[in-house]
This record gives structure tokens, C-alpha cells and sequence, in this order.
């Protein structure tokens, strides 16, 4: 397998911050550094185009943001999991979960030829 | 609502996102630098990472979404835009819109301030006036006497007071200028119970109105500003007035008076005529029956409690009272009506009317500025077919659609306040001929929110119809390079009905001007019996201090008849108690004929009592139809005499009058009938003439209120100055008022009917107009549409003459409908107009007819020009289009 870093599909992107707000309360700059350590900096997000994907997510009602001091003192805006967004991240991951064992089913049955 | 708030908040959210990025950026250079880059190839490094900045920003904006904010602004915007770059259909609909919505802005200010407003007084909705009736001897209202007042305000417990006003003209002497005052004669709680406060001083209490006090005044706003300049020293002045020093105590605030505007106000007892009244109750019962009573319910209790009230009391009075009320024949009852509908019901049902016709009118203007709309779209069809292509929906075009028309009935209604504002002086002056209550007519909030409602309704209404129609088709619509776009039937269609709808609207308004004018024609040509050219009037009201009884007002006024008839120019000069057609009602003086007395009192006829100096039906040309008029022989030691009209012979049975004798007072006297003259129109051109008695000047017994009419060879208006000094050559402190000639009499008796005709005249044509314009703007696009059709017409052999009478049917067709929707709805509508028609029946074929041939004729008209336009049409070129 390369090492080289994997392009995110569209969509994936929204799963990945719900997840990792899921863990605790963050800004944007924390949640592009998590995705990459969790990932072991397999996933790379785009940075900037993290942002647009927070506001969607935002007007969707599925987190919530609030400016607060940040770990080296400065102002940051914090973004939550919402109620709905943990839903959301349940009923995405249970998805995602189904579609992957799928695709997996058919490389694997690929294989056999 | 979420929409709204960001979009309010839109420049916050851009801040918050750069703050977030430039955050972002720090700590990505931070990190960079910790891990051993220096610090500007960190911040490059962290830059890199980041990617585009201002697509991120965008795609940002993007994902909160574009609010319906944004998208109105955008609508207004491209509205406005396309307007201006289509001004005459812009400023067309404006006009035609402004016309309607200002119309009805005109009409209802008035309503408001008429009928809507509470009164301007402390708990006025609580005020109620008593109503004396006799239906049983037609008279439908019946002021009240003093002893009744007394009886209703001592016996009734359901008001917080009860109050008599009534209303008299006394000459107050203003450093020596007699100046002829009208004055409210009130209670000494009347203007508590209304809740006025004066500005400056105080108003009435109880000591004021108790013999021997003194005499005070109390001065309304407008006298005080503009006799005394507003002058607070006024306070404690003394003026003379009916031979008294009156004192002023207090000044009035600014607030229109009910039931009538006066100068001044005066307590009850300090007026002469009421307090000489008072005394002859005891023989009187019915002394002084000319006040008006008003009470404030009290809390808690109901106008129906009021009125059952005053009802019982009524009933108890009259029975103790049998023989000077006599019920059972006269039906003489009493109730409350409560102030503010008494004072405007002679003018709701007409403002009601009034605002039929202008939301008609505005209905119309609607109707054509829809059809202008739907006209206009036809161009637009490869625009909106465009749009609709580039991913608007079908939803965001009717949108657009909806924001243009509010927009153009936005500027209507700007356009329309204006024309209110300019004409509402107009309209409350017609108004104050039905009503007393206009001093509160004004644009204001109110007014302005109604505007802004119609104006919002009127763009959604023709907004609405002309964006159904937008079904399109987008291929066609593309692919043609012509104006056929779209579902060109279904519109046509639409067009169609709104022409018919227009058309039937228009001819209900035009038969409703036409009736109304045929009726002040008839009535503008009512022989009102006497000659009004020429003759010069004036009221001379003897004061009754110097000229207290009838021998003294005789000794002023001979001397005044002899003066003018010796002026040069003068044709005859008279006396009368009352000249025709200024505003007065009939008496109702009951008679007895000489061998034909009725034995029950009540059932004798009434006839109504004139007193006429010798030369009065010369010099007002009466006819005498039998016997003679008055001659100097008639003096007052001479036969008493009397002349009677042509309607009071009918008591005579047939027989002539002429020599018979009558008794006005039970047979006490007896008055020889020596002439007959012929009737008058007295009391209203459209009223039926009544009974009447005249007595010669000489022999009158009673004092009387003296008009003065003369008679010139030249225009009488230029004689007034020679009447006045005549009369102060006799009498220095005389005052002559209310200087006016017959015709001036006479025009303002038509007057009301005048303005009801041409109002309801203007709106008729500006509504026939308006339709006209827009059948020859319909015809005249069907046209263009059709070009192709007539050009193959023609190539096939049709003549010039038949396409256009094709067109002319096209149009003609609409018209008919819309004719006859209009006629049956005419007939049906025509009945509230009855009130206001004078021998003229609402279903008058010939001015049916007349409307019927003139709006054929008008539509024809308007439809031959695009008509001639088809028959110019090129077989060769309509052909090759396309």
C-alpha cells in the first residue's frame, strides 16, 4: 500500500468531525490535527475546506459553536456535538459501517477470480 | 425567521470566519515553527496547507445558506431594473393604480374620521342624546321642551348626568362693533360630562347658573384665536351682550364641537328666550321644545338600559300629562341614540356607497394594469424562459413576478396618498352636507396603514393572475425566435375575462353617474314656484331687547321697506319670516275652517304659518291664483286676513276658499281667506310642497325672525352694500347677516345632488377610460400575435375589410359580455342609489340604453386602430416571419 495521503469522498468529510467532536468540544484547527493523528496522518484534510463542511454541518443543526479561550490563551471558536448531530453521527456510522463491509464483500469476492 | 437573523447577521458570520482562519493559521505556523522551520517559511508552509482562502470563504457563504433576504433584495432589485427599462408601462400602471388607491385613501380618511374614530371626548361611546318622536303626526324627531328635561334628569338614574344644550345667535358688542356670535346655550355640567378641560380659566359650575348670578362666558378655540389673537388677558374681560355685561371665565381647547361649532357658550339661565320660557311651564307644558338632551351612561350600565330609561320615563310623564301629549294620536315616545351614530347617520350610507365605487374603481384599475402585466409578458417570455433554463423555478420566477407588482402598487400607493391629500379638503366639504362630524378628517396613521394594506392586496391581486399564466414551455420558448412563447392561449383566455370582468364593472359605475345625473337634470329643472333671479336676501333679526314684541319690530321694519323701495334700482322690497329653499323645516300650525270644525283636536290639518309684508309675492313672483294678494287696506285695525296656497285647498273639498274663514288658534280669531296663490317649493326642491298660510306683516301677531328680500333691476349681488347701509340708516346697531341672492339659495339647495352626480361622474369615466385603454391594448397585441394568421387570411383572399371586422368582433364580442354582465348587475345594484334619485327609477331603460350604445361605440373605437393595423399587414413579409 502507498503511504501517500487518501483524498476524502465527498460526505466523508462531515462523518469525520462529527466523530471526532463526538470526543470533546474543539476548533477548527485542533479538528484537522485530530483526523490526522487518528488516522495516522493517512487522512489528510484539505485544511481550509474544513471550514465550509463546519458551517454546513452548523446550519444542519448538528453541532454548535461558541468562541472560547483556546489551550494557548487565544480567542478560538469551540464547536459541540448537538443532540441531533449525535444521532446524525449514529445513523452515519451505522451507514457507512454497512457500505464499507459491502464494498469490502465485493473486493474480497473479486479476489477469487 | 432563522433566515432573517442571519442574513442580519451576515457581516458578523464573514468577521468570524477570517478571525477562525487567521487562528487556524497561527497555530499551524506555531506548529511548523516548533518543528524547526523558521518563521516565514512556517507561515508559507501553513498557507500552503490551507489551500484557496477565498474559495473556502465562498463555499462558507454558500453552506449558510442564501436567505430569502438576500433573494427579496435580489427580486427588488432586478424589479426595479426591468421597470426602468420599460418606463411607459411603469409609469401607465402607476398612474392608473395611484387613481385607484387614492381614491379609496380619499374615501376611507373620511370614514375614519366620520365614522371610526371615538369621539374627542372623555368616554365618548358612553354619550347618548334623547330622541323625542310622534310618528303618528310624522314628525320624527321632536326637541325636548324644559319641563321634559327636568322630568328625564331628575327621574333618571342610569346616567352620570344629563344635560340640555341647545343653540342661539346673540350680538355681542365688541368695543362698540356689534358682532353677531353663534352660541352653544348649555348646562353648567356639560362640559364636565364631556370631560373637556379649558386651556385657560375654567368652565361652568353651578353657581353660574342660578338666578342672579353673573353673566360669563366661556369662548370656543378658534373665536378666541382668531377674534382675540389668542390673547390670554381675555380672561376676565367684559363684553355686552342682550343689553348684559358678560364676563369671560375660560377658553376652550381645540376639539371639534358636537353637535354644532359655536363662538361662544353661555350658561341656560343667562339666556333671554329660555329663561322667559322657563316661566310659562305652568301654561306650557311644551315650553321651549327646541333642546337637545345629552347623558353619559353610567359605568356598568347599558345603552338598552339608558333607553328603556328614558322610554319609561317618557311614558310617565305623557300620562300625567294626556291632554297636552295625546298619545294615542300623536304616538309622541322617546329613546336614546347614542352620540356618534347620531351625528354621522345621514352620512354613512353615502360614504358606504362611496366606498363601493372606489373599490370598483380600484378593481378596475387592477384588472387593467393585470391585463398591461400579461401584455407585457409576452415579451418576456424568452427572458423568463431564460431564467427558468439557468435553474430558477417555477416558484422563484412567480416570485419575481409578485415582487414587480408590489413594487408598481407600492408607487401607487405613494402616487395615491398625494392625490388623497390634495382632494380630501374637497370631499370633506361634500361631506359636511350630511354630516357635522368632519373636523377629524385627516391622513394618519391609521389612513396610511389602510393604503398600505390595498396597496399590498392590489399588487398581489393583478401580481397574482398574470403569474399563473407563466407555464413555460421551455424548449418553445427557446427555440422560436418570435414572441410565441409560452401558453399563449391560456393568457388570451385570461385577457379576455378580465375585459368582460372590467367592462360589466364599468358599465354598473357608468349607470349608477348616469342615473344620478339624470335625476339633478329633472330636479335642476323643478319649477320651484317663485322667481330666485334678481331678488337679493338678508337676515335682519330684530334684537329682541330693543325689539321685544311685534309692534316694535313693525317700527323697524317699514322704515326699512320704505328706504328701499326708494332707492334707484330697487324693483319691490318685502318682509318674511323665512325665504324658500334656505334650509328651514315646515311648521305644523293646526287649523280649524269655519263651519267645518274637526271635534277631535289632533286630527285637525296642520298647515305651515308664513308672515309676508304686502309686495312679498310681487317682488318673489308668486302667482295669485285666485282673489288678491296682501294690499296696503290690510293694516291692523282693518278685517284680519289671510293667504292661502294652492296645496291647502284641498281642505276646501272643491269649494272656494276665497271669502271662507280659518282659526289658528281654536276660534279665538277668526282670519278671512282672501286669495289663493300658488305653491312653492319651500323647504327642498325634491320635497312635495306642504300647506301653507301667509298673514299679512301688519297684522301678525306673533314677533318673527325677519328675512329681507329685494327685488333689483340690475345683478342683485352688487346691491348688498346699498341693503346693509338702507337697513343701518334705520338702525345704526342693526345687524345684517347671511347677505345671499336666491339663485346662491337655489344653487346650494343642488348643491349636494351636484357634487353626489359629478363624483360618482369622474369615477365613471376615469373607470370607462381606464377599460377603454385596456380593450385597445388587448386587441392591439392579439394583433401582433396574429399577424401570421391574417397575412395567410389574406394570401388566401380575404379581404381588408373582413379581417378587420374579424377584429373588431374579436373585441366587440368582449365588450357585449361584459355589457350585459354589467346591465343585470346594474338592475340588481341600482336600489341603493334610490335614496338619492329624484323622480328617476334605478332601472331607467333609456339611460341603460344610452350607457349600452356609447360604450359599444367607445370600444369600437378604440379597437379600430389596431383593426386598420391587420389590414396593412403584408401577406409576403407575415408570411416570411418565422
Amino acid at each position: 500500500m502507498s503511504t501517500r495521503p487518501l483524498d476524502l469522498l465527498q460526505g466523508t468529510l462531515d462523518l469525520l468531525i462529527l466523530r471526532t467532536l463526538a470526543l470533546q468540544p474543539m476548533h477548527g484547527w485542533g479538528i484537522s490535527q485530530r483526523i490526522q493523528q487518528m488516522s495516522d496522518d493517512v487522512l489528510r484534510v484539505n485544511q481550509g475546506s474544513l471550514y465550509p463542511a463546519l458551517q454546513r454541518l452548523e446550519t444542519a443543526g448538528w453541532i454548535e459553536s461558541e468562541w472560547g479561550a483556546s489551550e494557548n490563551n487565544r480567542q478560538a471558536k469551540f464547536y459541540r456535538l448537538t443532540r441531533t448531530g449525535q444521532k446524525q453521527l449514529k445513523a452515519e456510522s451505522d451507514s457507512w459501517a454497512r457500505m464499507t463491509e459491502a464494498v469490502g464483500k465485493v473486493l474480497r469476492g473479486s479476489e477469487g477470480f | 425567521m432563522r433566515a432573517l437573523l442571519n442574513w442580519w447577521r451576515r457581516d458578523r458570520a464573514e468577521r468570524n470566519l477570517e478571525a477562525e482562519f487567521q487562528f487556524h493559521l497561527d497555530r499551524e505556523t506555531e506548529q511548523w515553527i516548533a518543528r524547526g522551520l523558521d518563521p516565514g517559511a512556517a507561515r508559507e508552509r501553513a498557507i500552503r496547507s490551507f489551500g484557496p482562502m477565498d474559495k473556502h470563504k465562498a463555499d462558507a457563504r454558500e453552506a449558510r445558506g442564501i436567505s430569502w433576504v438576500d433573494e427579496l433584495l435580489q427580486d427588488i432589485k432586478y424589479g426595479v431594473r426591468t421597470l426602468a427599462k420599460n418606463p411607459g408601462y411603469a409609469v401607465l400602471a402607476i398612474l392608473t393604480l395611484g387613481l385607484g388607491i387614492g381614491a379609496n385613501t380619499a374615501i376611507f380618511s373620511v370614514i375614519n374620521g366620520v365614522l371610526l374614530k371615538p369621539l374627542p371626548y372623555e368616554h365618548g361611546d358612553r354619550l347618548v342624546v334623547v330622541r323625542q318622536s310622534a310618528p303618528l303626526s310624522g314628525q320624527s324627531t321632536l326637541g325636548v321642551a324644559i319641563a321634559e328635561y327636568f322630568d328625564y334628569r331628575e327621574q333618571a338614574q342610569v346616567f352620570d348626568g344629563l344635560v340640555e344644550y341647545h343653540q342661539m345667535n346673540f350680538d355681542l358688542l365688541n368695543r362698540g362693533e356689534p358682532d353677531r356670535v353663534s352660541t352653544g346655550v348649555v348646562s353648567a355640567n356639560f362640559f364636565d360630562l364631556l370631560g373637556i378641560k379649558p386651556i385657560i380659566g375654567r368652565t361652568f359650575v353651578a353657581s353660574d347658573d342660578v338666578v342672579g348670578a353673573e353673566a360669563v362666558l366661556i369662548l370656543s378655540h378658534t373665536y378666541w384665536r382668531t377674534k382675540f389673537g389668542g390673547d390670554p388677558s381675555i380672561i376676565g374681560q367684559v363684553f355686552e351682550m342682550n343689553d348684559r355685561p358678560h364676563r369671560v371665565i375660560g377658553v376652550l381647547p381645540n376639539v371639534p364641537h358636537y353637535p354644532q361649532e359655536n363662538d361662544v357658550y353661555m350658561p341656560v339661565l343667562a339666556c333671554p328666550f329660555r329663561a322667559a320660557a322657563e316661566r310659562t311651564i305652568p301654561r306650557n307644558r311644551r315650553a321651549f321644545g327646541g333642546l337637545s338632551v345629552f347623558g353619559r351612561v353610567k359605568e356598568g350600565h347599558t345603552h338598552e338600559e339608558a333607553a328603556a330609561a328614558i322610554s319609561t320615563i317618557n311614558q310617565r310623564f305623557t300620562a300625567d300629562h294626556a291632554g297636552v301629549y295625546r298619545t294615542a294620536s300623536s304616538g309622541f315616545q322617546a329613546t336614546t341614540v347614542d352620540v356618534r351614530s347620531a351625528l354621522t347617520e345621514g352620512a354613512r350610507e353615502l360614504l358606504l356607497i362611496l366606498l363601493g365605487i372606489t373599490s370598483l374603481v380600484l378593481l378596475i384599475a387592477c384588472a387593467n394594469v393585470a391585463n398591461l402585466t400579461l401584455a407585457r409578458m409576452l415579451g418576456r417570455d424568452r427572458e423568463l424562459a431564460l431564467r427558468a433554463a439557468l435553474g430558477a423555478g417555477r416558484g422563484r420566477l412567480i416570485r419575481q413576478l409578485l415582487t414587480e407588482s408590489t413594487l408598481l402598487a407600492t408607487a401607487g400607493g405613494i402616487v395615491g396618498i398625494a392625490f388623497a391629500m390634495a382632494t380630501i379638503g374637497m370631499l370633506t366639504t361634500f361631506v359636511s352636507r350630511f354630516t357635522a362630524r368632519t373636523g377629524e378628517v385627516t391622513v394618519d396613521l391609521p389612513v396610511l396603514g389602510f393604503t398600505l394594506l390595498v396597496s399590498v392586496v392590489t399588487g398581489v391581486l393583478f401580481g397574482t393572475l398574470p403569474a399563473l399564466g407563466t407555464r413555460v414551455n421551455l424548449t418553445t420558448a427557446l427555440k422560436q425566435g418570435s414572441n410565441q412563447a409560452g401558453d399563449g392561449s391560456g393568457r388570451r383566455r385570461l385577457q379576455g375575462a378580465l375585459i368582460v370582468a372590467q367592462v360589466a364593472v364599468s358599465v354598473v359605475l357608468l349607470v349608477g353617474a348616469g342615473l344620478l345625473l339624470a335625476s339633478f337634470y329633472r330636479l335642476q329643472q323643478v319649477d320651484a314656484g317663485y322667481r330666485s333671479d334678481g331678488v337679493l336676501s338678508a337676515q335682519v333679526y330684530g334684537n329682541f331687547s330693543r325689539y321685544g314684541n311685534i309692534d316694535a319690530l313693525r317700527r323697524l321694519y317699514l322704515p326699512i321697506l320704505d328706504r328701499l323701495e326708494g332707492q334707484p334700482g330697487v324693483v319691490s322690497a318685502a318682509i318674511t319670516n323665512a325665504v324658500p329653499l334656505a334650509g328651514s323645516a315646515p311648521g305644523t300650525t293646526r287649523f280649524d275652517i269655519d263651519g267645518r270644525v274637526t271635534d277631535d283636536p289632533d286630527r285637525r290639518p296642520t298647515t305651515d304659518l308664513r308672515v309676508a309684508s304686502e309686495t312679498y309675492f310681487d317682488t318673489i313672483g308668486i302667482p295669485v291664483v285666485s282673489g288678491r294678494a296682501f294690499a296696503a287696506l290690510d293694516s291692523a285695525e282693518s278685517l284680519p286676513v289671510a293667504v292661502i296656497n294652492r296645496s291647502m285647498t284641498r281642505y276646501w273639498d272643491g269649494t272656494d276658499p276665497v271669502g271662507t274663514r280659518i282659526s289658528l288658534n281654536r276660534g279665538e280669531t277668526w282670519l278671512t281667506v282672501v286669495g289663493v296663490v300658488g305653491d312653492v317649493r319651500q323647504f327642498g326642491l325634491a320635497q312635495e310642497t306642504v300647506a301653507q298660510i301667509y298673514v299679512p306683516l301688519a297684522q301678525s301677531p306673533n314677533n318673527f325672525a325677519g328675512q329681507v328680500l329685494v327685488r333689483t333691476a340690475g345683478t342683485p349681488s352688487g346691491f348688498a352694500q346699498v341693503l346693509r347701509d338702507t337697513v343701518h340708516a334705520v338702525d345704526p346697531n342693526q345687524p345684517v347677516e347671511n347677505i345671499q341672492t336666491l339663485d346662491d339659495l337655489r344653487a346650494e339647495a343642488l348643491a349636494a345632488p351636484r357634487l353626489t352626480a359629478t363624483l360618482l361622474s369622474v369615477f365613471a369615466g376615469l373607470a370607462l377610460l381606464v377599460t377603454l385603454a385596456g380593450i385597445g391594448g388587448v386587441i392591439a397585441t392579439s394583433v401582433t400575435q396574429r399577424t401570421r394568421e391574417f397575412g395567410v387570411r389574406m394570401a388566401l383572399g380575404a379581404s381588408r375589410g373582413a379581417v378587420m371586422a374579424m377584429v373588431l368582433r374579436q373585441g366587440l364580442t368582449l365588450v357585449a359580455i361584459g355589457l350585459a354582465v354589467g346591465i343585470v348587475a346594474a338592475a340588481a345594484g341600482g336600489r341603493v342609489l334610490s335614496a338619492y334619485l329624484y323622480q328617476t327609477t334605478p332601472r331607467d331603460p333609456l339611460i341603460v340604453g344610452v350607457v349600452a350604445v356609447t360604450f359599444l361605440g367607445a370600444a369600437a373605437l378604440a379597437c379600430l386602430a389596431p383593426a386598420r393595423r391587420a389590414t396593412t399587414v403584408d401577406p409576403l413579409i407575415a408570411l416570411r416571419t418565422e
